[in-house]
C-alpha cells in the first residue's frame, strides 16, 4: 500500500527544512525567536490544512502561519458601523 | 431446523485423486468423524472474441490435461448485467486448475483471453454450489448433504472440538533457548494428556497411534509449522519410516509442507509465515503461524469459516482480509457473477492537484498536549464499513452511468454512487455489520453465562478484523473488488462527518480536544453545566444515521507530543476512566519491542499516576514517579538488573545480507548466522546489549540463544532506553531525555571504539590489509 501524493505533513516537514536556510543568516536573538514562532505557527494547523486538500503548499502554510498571529493578537472590536450600512 | 441435524460438516479437503473432494463430517452423539469422497471438478471460465474462443476449444478439445471444454453464458463482471459467452474449462484433474489456466493466458498471449474462477479451490466452489458452508448442521444420510439452516443464523450450536496439544522435545535445556543440531534425537513428544519417551522410531510409531487413539479434531502447536512438524517428518524419513505408517491427520500424506515459508510486508510490517503442514481431516493450529488465532481463538474462527465458506485451516493462517474477499466471492456468485482470476481494472487518469485532494486519509485534530480532566470519549461503532453501506459504495456504484443526477455525493470529491443498483460492497457488509451489533448486544444481556459472553467477544473480534480490512482492501491493488475511489470516498465522508460532529458537540457546550477518524475526545466548557453524553450520542446517532457510542469519561488522560516538533500526535496516550480501567495507546508496553524493563517502569509509574482523581493530581504525582525512575536508574547501575529484563526483541525488517550499517540487531543476526541459524524478514530476534560502543558483532550484543546468564550489560545503553521510556511518559511534564542523561551522567554520544575485535580473526586481517569494512 502505497501513496502517489506526499501527505501534507510531509510537504510541510520539507518546505520547513528548506526554511532552515533562512532562520541560519537571521543575527538577532529575537528574529530568530519570531521565526520559530511562525514555523511553529504553521505546524499547529496541520489537520485543517490537510483537510482542505489544497495543491498550493503555500497557501495553507501562509493561512496557518496567520491565523496563528491573529489569534495571539488582541481580540478586534467590532465596526462601529453595521457594514450594511444601515 | 437443527434439530433434524445428526451431524456437523467439519470441513472439506482435496481428494488424492485430483477429481473429488472429500466431505468430513462428525456424529452429533458419538463425535464420530467420518468421510465420504464426492466426484468433483468445477470448471473455470474463458471470455474472449468468438473467433479466440473457436481457436481455443479446438487447441483445448485434445489437451492432456482437459476433460470438457463447453460453451456457457455468464456474467463476467460486476458492472455489466448482461450475459456472455465463455466457454467453460473442466480440468482433467482438479491440481492442473493453475496450470492450465497460465497455458491458456499465455495462448492468448496475455491479453486476448479474460479467465474466472481460477484460484477459487474446489473445496471453497463446492461449499457455494452445494449451500455447504464448514461447520454446518447436516443429516448425514442425505445424499447429496445439505446443510439445514443457513449459515448467517446467529445462534447456532458449533461442534465441540477435540484439541490436542503437541509439542516435541530434545535432550538438553528446554527448546525456546537451544537450536537442536541436524544429529539430535526426538526424545520425547506430548500429545494431549500423554507423554511419550523411548528410542525415536519406536517413538514416533507410538505417536501416530496415540493421535489415532485420542482421535483430536485440532492438533494445536506452539511452532509446529517451523519446528515440531517438520522435525517429526525429518526424523521419520531418517529412521525409514513411511508416510502411512506416520499419519498425523486422519489420513496420511506425504512429509512435506503444503506451502513454503515467505516474508512480506502488511500495514507498514514485515511479516514472516512459516511453511505450512495440513493434516487431512484434522485442523492444525500453530499459534504462532496464525495471525488471528491469538485474539478470535476457535469461536470466532468458526464464526467466520462459516460466513466465509473458508475452511477453518485457510482461515487460520490466512488474513481477515481473505475472509473478506471470501466472503465477497460468495456474493458475486451469488449475483450470477463469475469471479476474475486477475484484475484489469487500472486507476484512471487523474490530475496532481486532484490526487491531493483526494488521496487523504481520515480526519485529524491535533490533541493539546498535557493533561486533562473531565474528558468524554464518543466512538462511532464500525464507521467505514457503515459509510460504505449507508452511501452505497462500491466499485460497481462509484459514478454508475445510470445514475447522473444522484444526490450521493462524495463531499469535497465529487464521487456519485447510484441509487438504483445495491453495489457487491454493501451486500456483503450489512449482515457482518448487522451480526457485529447482534451479538455485542447480546454480550450486554443481563445474566449471560461468563462462558458464553467471552464466546461472543471472540466473535465480535474477528467481525472487527473483518470489517476493518474490508475498508482498507478498497484501496489495495489486489484487491478483487476494490477501487480507490471507493476507499477515497469513504474518507471523505468520514472528514466531513467528525468535523459535524465536532461542531454539534461545541454547540451545546464541549470543547473539542481531539478526534482520530472515528474517535472524539471532549471536554465540558464549563464545570457545572456539562451537557449529558449518551442523550448526545443518541442525537447524533439519529443524525448521522451512523451509530455514536459513548465510550465513557476519564478522570484524566495525557496526550503525548512527538519528540520532534513537540506538537501533540494522535493515538498516543494514557488515562484512566471514571469506571477505574485504563486506557493506553502508542506507549511502550502496546509495542512489541519494549524491553521488560521499560514495561516495568511504566507498570509502576501508572500505578502511581493511576491513584489521582484528576488533573492536579496527577501533576502532583509525577514527582513520585520521577523518583522511582531514579532508583530504576541507580539500580540498573549497580549492574544487578535481571538479563531477561533487559532482552530485546526486534522484528526483522531487512535481511542480515541486506545491511548498510552496523547496528545493535546485525551484531544478534550475525552471532545466529554464525550458529547456522537464517532469520529470515518477519522473525524475531532477541539479544541484550553488552557493548554498545564495539564494532565487533561479537561483543556488542549477545542473543538469547546463546546466552549464558553471567554477561555484563552496556548500562549507559540500558540507561539511554529507560530515559526514552520515560520521557514518554513524562514529556508532557517538562520531564525529557535531555534533562534525564543530565541527571543520571549518561554520556550524550560515545566515542566508538575500533572496529577491530581481538578475537575475530577475519577482523585482524581486514584491518592489517588497511581495509575499511562497514562492519
Amino acid at each position: 500500500m502505497g501513496r502517489t501524493a506526499p501527505t501534507y505533513r510531509q510537504a510541510l516537514e520539507e518546505r520547513m527544512k528548506r526554511w532552515e536556510a533562512f532562520g541560519r543568516l537571521l543575527t538577532t536573538p529575537e528574529e530568530r525567536a519570531a521565526f520559530e514562532t511562525l514555523r511553529t505557527g504553521a505546524r499547529r494547523y496541520v489537520a485543517q490544512a490537510t483537510n482542505v486538500g489544497s495543491p498550493d503548499l503555500l497557501e495553507s502554510i501562509l493561512l496557518s502561519v496567520l491565523l496563528d498571529m491573529a489569534r495571539r493578537m488582541p481580540p478586534i472590536a467590532p465596526p462601529a458601523v453595521d457594514p450594511d450600512g444601515s | 431446523m437443527s434439530v433434524e441435524a445428526d451431524a456437523w460438516l467439519l470441513d472439506i479437503t482435496e481428494h488424492t485423486d485430483g477429481r473429488s473432494v472429500d466431505l468430513w463430517t462428525k456424529d452429533r452423539h458419538t463425535g464420530r468423524v467420518s468421510r465420504r469422497s464426492e466426484p468433483f471438478r468445477p470448471p473455470f471460465y474463458v471470455l474472449g472474441s468468438r473467433s479466440d474462443l473457436e481457436d481455443l476449444e479446438r487447441q483445448l478439445s485434445s489437451h492432456p490435461e482437459v476433460d470438457s471444454v463447453a460453451s456457457s453464458h455468464q456474467r463476467p463482471s460486476l458492472f455489466e448485467e448482461r450475459r456472455r459467452r465463455m466457454l467453460a474449462v473442466v480440468p482433467a484433474r482438479n491440481p492442473f486448475r493453475r496450470r492450465l489456466a497460465r497455458t491458456i493466458d499465455a495462448i492468448g498471449e496475455f491479453h486476448r483471453f479474460t479467465l474466472y474462477d481460477v484460484d477459487l479451490t474446489p473445496p471453497q466452489l463446492y461449499h457455494l454450489t452445494h449451500d455447504l458452508y464448514p461447520f454446518a448442521p447436516v443429516r448425514a444420510a442425505s445424499d447429496p448433504l445439505v446443510a439445514v439452516e443457513p449459515p448467517e443464523v446467529l445462534e447456532y450450536d458449533a461442534p465441540p472440538m477435540r484439541i490436542a496439544p503437541l509439542e516435541i522435545r530434545f535432550d538438553g535445556p528446554p527448546r525456546r533457548q537451544r537450536i537442536p543440531s541436524t544429529e539430535a534425537r526426538i526424545r520425547s513428544i506430548r500429545i494431549g494428556e500423554t507423554i511419550l519417551e523411548g528410542p525415536e522410531p519406536d517413538l514416533l510409531r507410538a505417536l501416530a497411534a496415540e493421535i489415532a487413539r485420542v482421535d483430536p479434531d485440532v492438533i494445536r502447536t506452539d511452532g509446529g509449522d517451523s519446528f515440531d512438524l517438520p522435525w517429526i517428518y525429518r526424523r521419520a524419513e531418517a529412521t525409514g519410516l513411511s508416510a502411512s505408517e506416520i499419519a498425523l491427520g486422519r489420513i496420511p500424506v506425504p512429509f512435506r509442507p503444503e506451502r513454503g515459508d515467505r516474508s512480506y510486508m502488511t500495514y507498514g510490517r514485515v511479516v514472516h509465515q512459516a511453511a505450512s503442514f495440513n493434516l487431512p481431516g484434522r485442523f492444525h493450529i500453530d499459534r504462532e503461524n496464525s495471525f488471528l488465532f491469538e485474539d478470535t481463538d476457535l469461536d470466532g474462527l468458526m464464526d467466520a469459516a462459516r460466513l466465509s465458506r473458508l475452511s477453518l485451516q485457510t482461515i487460520v493462517r490466512q488474513s481477515p482480509g481473505t475472509c473478506f474477499t471470501a466472503m465477497e466471492i460468495a456474493q458475486a456468485l451469488q449475483l450470477g457473477v463469475r469471479v476474475p482470476w486477475k484484475k484489469n481494472r487500472p486507476e484512471r487518469f487523474r490530475s496532481g492537484a486532484h490526487l491531493v485532494l483526494a488521496d487523504r486519509g481520515g480526519a485529524i485534530l491535533q490533541p493539546p498536549v498535557g493533561v486533562h480532566d473531565r474528558v468524554e470519549e464518543f466512538d462511532f461503532v464500525s464507521l467505514f464499513p457503515q459509510i460504505m453501506i449507508t452511501k452505497n459504495l462500491s466499485a460497481e456504484t462509484l459514478d454508475c452511468r445510470c445514475c447522473p443526477e444522484s444526490p450521493r455525493i462524495a463531499p469535497g470529491l465529487g464521487y456519485r454512487s447510484c441509487t438504483r443498483r445495491w453495489g457487491l460492497i454493501p451486500r456483503t457488509l450489512r449482515p457482518l455489520v448487522h451480526r457485529r451489533l447482534a451479538y455485542k448486544a447480546a454480550m450486554r444481556l443481563r445474566g449471560i453465562p461468563a462462558n458464553e459472553r467471552a464466546q461472543l467477544a471472540r466473535r465480535v473480534k474477528m467481525l472487527k478484523w473483518i470489517l476493518v480490512t474490508a475498508f482498507g482492501y478498497q484501496g489495495y491493488r489486489n484487491a478483487r473488488f476494490g477501487r480507490i475511489e471507493c476507499h477515497e470516498a469513504i474518507n471523505a465522508y468520514a472528514r466531513e462527518v467528525m468535523a459535524d460532529l465536532s461542531r454539534a458537540g461545541e454547540e451545546i457546550g464541549y470543547r473539542t480536544l481531539h478526534g482520530i477518524v472515528d474517535s472524539l475526545w471532549v471536554q465540558p466548557r464549563r464545570e457545572g453545566a456539562e451537557p449529558d453524553p449518551e442523550a448526545f450520542a443518541e442525537r447524533m446517532s439519529e443524525r448521522f444515521e451512523l451509530p455514536l457510542g459513548y465510550e465513557g469519561r476519564y478522570r484524566w488522560i495525557v496526550f503525548l507530543p512527538a519528540t520532534t516538533h513537540g506538537f501533540g500526535v494522535p493515538n498516543r496516550y494514557y488515562g484512566r476512566y471514571v469506571s477505574g480501567a485504563f486506557k493506553l495507546r502508542g506507549i511502550g508496553g502496546r509495542r512489541h519491542d519494549t524491553t521488560a524493563l521499560v514495561r516495568r517502569f511504566e507498570t509502576e509509574a501508572l500505578q502511581m499516576l493511576g491513584e489521582a482523581p484528576d488533573a492536579p493530581g496527577v501533576r502532583a504525582r509525577v514527582p513520585r514517579a520521577l523518583a522511582r525512575a531514579d532508583r530504576f536508574a541507580a539500580r540498573l547501575r549497580e549492574g544487578a538488573w535481571p538479563l531477561e529484563e533487559l532482552l530485546i526483541t526486534h522484528r526483522i525488517g531487512t535481511p542480515l545480507e541486506a545491511h548498510r550499517s552496523f547496528r545493535d540487531e546485525t551484531s544478534a543476526l550475525r552471532q545466529l548466522a554464525a550458529l547456522g541459524l537464517a532469520r529470515a524478514p518477519g522473525e524475531s530476534v532477541r539479544y541484550v546489549l553488552l557493548d554498545r560502543s564495539s564494532r565487533s558483532w561479537r561483543d556488542r550484543a549477545r542473543v538469547a540463544e546463546t546466552m549464558t546468564g553471567e554477561e555484563r550489560y552496556d548500562v549507559d545503553a540500558y540507561l539511554e532506553i529507560l530515559a526514552r521510556g520515560v520521557e514518554t511518559l513524562l514529556a508532557p511534564f517538562g520531564i525529557d531525555r535531555a534533562a534525564l542523561r543530565a541527571r543520571w551522567g549518561i554520556p550524550a554520544e560515545r566515542e566508538r571504539s575500533p572496529y577491530a575485535s581481538g578475537s575475530d580473526p577475519d577482523q585482524q586481517l581486514l584491518a592489517s590489509q588497511g581495509g575499511s569494512p562497514t562492519f
